[in-house]
């Protein structure tokens, strides 16, 4: 069966190797405040600013690390998420499906579950780590799934 | 859905990854498919019938609630 929007499996190892730098480098940045200074942006040696009026067009000052690293956590996530499986056929993209659809829900009850309990800075945060959480979750209960599918027909065997 | 593939295969003597093997799906699918886990799409259905050399309606049957 052909399924449209899937990459070729051999784009899962370039994802892996995108995404797990831009992950860690997202941590540090979220929780460290870890910045690359050589991507610092600021317009006629202004200050830094909290909160300019933000387009790319007008901004004053902004480092660009938090913009590279979620692009490429983004890229790299998708890149493991959808591409095939090396023996990809009709019931693997249905467990696919299944798991979207669980990680879906999973995330969205996070999110309700997040707006109820966190407020203020700690929920922006959250929803900065929410940028991608879906595709996490999806990849953990793909990925389990297809293991122990593949763990019990070896059993069998 | 239930159907006879296990006792198909058996007459060809053939196993589950070969049987895999000739209708280009993995050998997970195909152990899903025997143990009432998956029901295949009707082109598979009809490929594994081929393999047998039978019609669809004598390995797969529908079961009561389908």
């Amino acid at each position: 069966m052909q399924t449209k929007f899937l990459l070729p499996s051999s784009a899962k190892i370039w994802g892996w190797i995108i995404a797990i730098p831009a992950f860690v480098l997202m941590i540090l940045y979220l929780q460290f405040g870890f910045t690359f200074s050589f991507l610092d942006y600021a317009k006629n040696n202004v200050q830094k600013i909290s909160f300019d009026n933000g387009l790319l067009f007008n901004i004053q000052y902004n480092n660009f690390t938090d913009e590279i690293g979620s692009i490429l956590l983004i890229i790299g996530l998708l890149l493991i998420a959808f591409s095939k499986e090396k023996d990809e056929d009709e019931r693997i993209s249905q467990l696919r499906l299944e798991s979207l659809l669980w990680a879906t829900l999973m995330n969205c009850l996070l999110i309700v579950l997040s707006i109820i309990f966190f407020y203020n800075e700690l929920f922006l945060k959250i929803m900065a780590y929410n940028i991608c959480s879906t595709l996490i979750l999806f990849i953990i209960r793909f990925n389990l799934t297809i293991y122990f599918e593949r763990k019990k027909y070896k059993d069998i065997k | 859905m239930k159907n006879t593939i296990r006792i198909e295969r058996a007459i060809l003597n053939i196993t589950q990854a070969e049987l895999a093997d000739k209708i280009k799906v993995s050998r997970q699918t195909i152990n899903a498919i025997e143990s009432n886990k998956y029901v295949p799409s009707t082109i598979l259905a009809l490929k594994i019938a081929k393999v047998f050399k039978k019609n669809v309606e004598e390995i797969f049957q529908l079961e009561k609630g389908d």
